[in-house]
């Protein structure tokens, strides 16, 4: 069973890594191009901004899910030195529990305002696209996100690693 | 029980939620949620949680982190960096301490298109640690001099730092990225001075090389022509006023990756291992800034800045000793909060009371990114240094403690300047933007 919940979320993520990325790779060519049409035949792409922000909608509802499926989001890891291992395990497990709660409240709350959006037909204002069309996104890559933090709740706790603090990707 | 109250107890709740292992967006969130359900009441704390990721993750502005993040990742892979070090290394060659001063010089340029300290210290690790011991160069110098050079690369525009604190302190991101060069220039020279007198007063530490032909030299000048042209486009692009910080991190992504191709350097199987490093690294950092942002919210209710600024006047303390305080609590908190997390905890609390002393939030958001990087490399919890321990393995960390301890300085003393000559951080973005 918990293999088979991992093998899912692992799916899942792919699938929504993939689409983000084409989101981002979006993202960057319509920006190009809105550039330089502007700049060649003083025409820019209509539109332009409203693709942008529609694609970081996708990107980042949908992106997350990566991070919760590994793991990766930052914590502050001083406690990893003073306690003992188990309760440092006890204590992973506790931030994947609060995690998956808030994922399930957050979208929950999403709820409302979403529907808000289809009632009253708010729209972008350039390409004139409805506005509940990017909040099912959401909605639907919170709920990837949320399935994909199941993945590590499936698996066993890794082993103490030396106590580093920060962003393992090494942003910052 | 009093805002200010609730605002004091949320953010001692905050510090417990993240030292027991809480992540960082979570403990923003509930301690958000808390604080606003005490003040507002559950329906108008809810409704609150339910548009902010979405208002967070529909603006425009905020598009710009991943591109820029992109741009780096691609930056990373084909092999950019070596390119700069070897013509700093061509061009110090002959120079005692000029392969740490070659390190620093290529961290620095580095940063510019990588945007990240951590990244620039682990790739200026694997390409410039092995020739300085090569050249028995001292393991602590040529790791100080490594994990100082990386830490230029947040303050080097294009900071990603500094994006995140334009958008939650309001602040126009061209201004913010003119107000960065001259400090990261002051620091690269002071880093540069460092190595050098160390160099000087200990010569066993840093032997002097073969120099090379000014042929040579010349020749080696050529080389980083690929990261002169990303930097020309990107930040000439935006303090030229010709692209917004979006479209030159568009143009930027896409430039590395068109450079990559051309050069060979970038293969289809690296270009999506980079795209898909871009959407982890950028989407882990939304989810903080949502959780800051809703934090953020319940802050600016509990009205905590003003009790600050108002304990702050009533105990007669000057500007400067607010500011002396804040960076003293900065340097604290900077040794168990990493950077970004650290900027959108603090920002929303100390910037109104660094605004209500007459301070700029141009100028403040300088010093925050300087505190920050002094966190990447102040021992014993500076994340440069265990990166560099992580690259090369057989180094101790005693001896990269030993290595950067002389580097602090630097910070320490741009600190100073800015505090004593604002117009440091101020007089480019007036030049520019007026």
């Amino acid at each position: 069973m918990a293999a088979s919940v991992d093998t899912f979320s692992s799916r899942l993520k792919d699938a929504q890594v993939k689409l983000a990325m084409i989101a981002l790779v979006l993202m960057m060519c319509s920006t190009c191009v809105d550039v330089a049409l502007r700049f060649l035949f003083n025409k820019p792409i209509h539109g332009a901004y409203d693709i942008v922000e529609a694609c970081l909608v996708v990107f980042v509802f949908h992106g997350m899910s990566a991070s919760f499926f590994a793991r990766k989001n930052i914590v502050i890891d001083v406690i990893d030195s003073i306690v003992a291992p188990h309760v440092e395990r006890v204590l992973v497990r506790l931030s994947d529990v609060v995690s998956i709660g808030l994922l399930v409240l957050i979208t929950v709350a999403m709820i409302t305002p979403a529907s808000q959006a289809y009632d009253y037909g708010d729209r972008k204002l350039e390409l004139g696209l409805q506005i509940w069309v990017l909040w099912v996104f959401a909605i639907v890559g919170m709920i990837g996100t949320l399935l994909c933090a199941l993945g590590p709740l499936a698996r066993r706790v890794p082993p103490p690693r030396p106590a580093l603090h920060g962003d393992e990707e090494g942003r910052a | 029980m009093s805002v200010q109250w609730v605002g004091a107890f949320g953010i001692l709740g905050l510090f417990a939620l993240l030292f027991f292992r809480i992540p960082v967006w979570a403990a923003l969130v509930i301690a958000g949620l808390v604080g606003n359900t005490v003040i507002n009441g559950w329906p108008a704390a809810f409704a609150t949680l339910g548009t902010t990721p979405f208002d967070v993750a529909n603006s425009y502005p905020l598009s710009v982190i991943p591109l820029f993040i992109l741009m780096g990742d691609v930056a990373s892979s084909t092999r950019l960096s070596a390119d700069l070090f070897n013509a700093a290394r061509v061009l110090l060659s002959g120079v005692r301490g000029g392969l740490a001063v070659a390190a620093i010089g290529a961290s620095a340029c580095f940063g510019a298109v990588c945007g990240s300290s951590i990244a620039t210290a682990a790739t200026m690790s694997r390409i410039a640690l092995p020739e300085m011991r090569k050249a028995s160069y001292d393991d602590g110098l040529a790791a100080g001099a490594i994990a100082a050079g990386g830490s230029i690369g947040i303050l080097v525009p294009p900071s990603i730092i500094l994006v995140i604190y334009g958008a939650i302190a309001e602040q126009s991101v061209p201004k913010l990225f003119a107000a960065a060069l001259l400090p990261a220039l002051i620091l690269t020279a002071a880093y540069v001075f460092l190595a050098l007198l160390t160099a000087h007063l200990n010569p066993k530490l840093a032997p002097i090389g073969e120099a090379t032909t000014w042929r040579d030299r010349i020749a080696a000048l050529r080389q980083p022509w690929q990261f002169v042209l990303l930097f020309t486009m990107t930040i000439g692009g935006i303090y030229g006023g010709i692209f917004s910080p979006t479209e030159a991190a568009a143009l930027g992504a896409f430039g590395a990756i068109v450079l990559g191709v051309i050069g060979r350097r970038l293969a289809m199987a690296q270009l999506l291992q980079a795209v898909e490093g871009a959407v982890v690294t950028a989407a882990l950092l939304f989810a903080i800034i949502i959780g800051a942002t809703y934090f953020a919210n319940f802050v600016v209710q509990t009205q905590l800045p003003q009790l600050l600024a108002g304990a702050a006047k009533s105990l007669h303390l000057p500007g400067l000793a607010v500011m002396m305080i804040i960076i003293v609590a900065y340097v604290a908190i900077g040794c168990f909060l990493e950077g970004i997390g650290m900027v959108l905890i603090t920002v929303p609390v100390f910037l109104p009371l660094v605004v209500q002393y007459g301070y700029d939030p141009v100028w403040f958001s300088i010093i925050v990114v300087i505190v920050v990087e002094l966190g990447l490399i102040h021992p014993p919890v500076g994340m440069n240094l265990f990166v560099i321990q992580a690259q090369v393995p057989d180094i101790r960390l005693g001896a990269i403690y030993r290595g950067i301890l002389p580097f602090l300085i630097a910070p320490f003393v741009l600190l100073a300047l800015l505090l004593l000559f604002p117009q440091l951080a101020l007089w480019l973005p007036k030049v520019l933007y007026g």
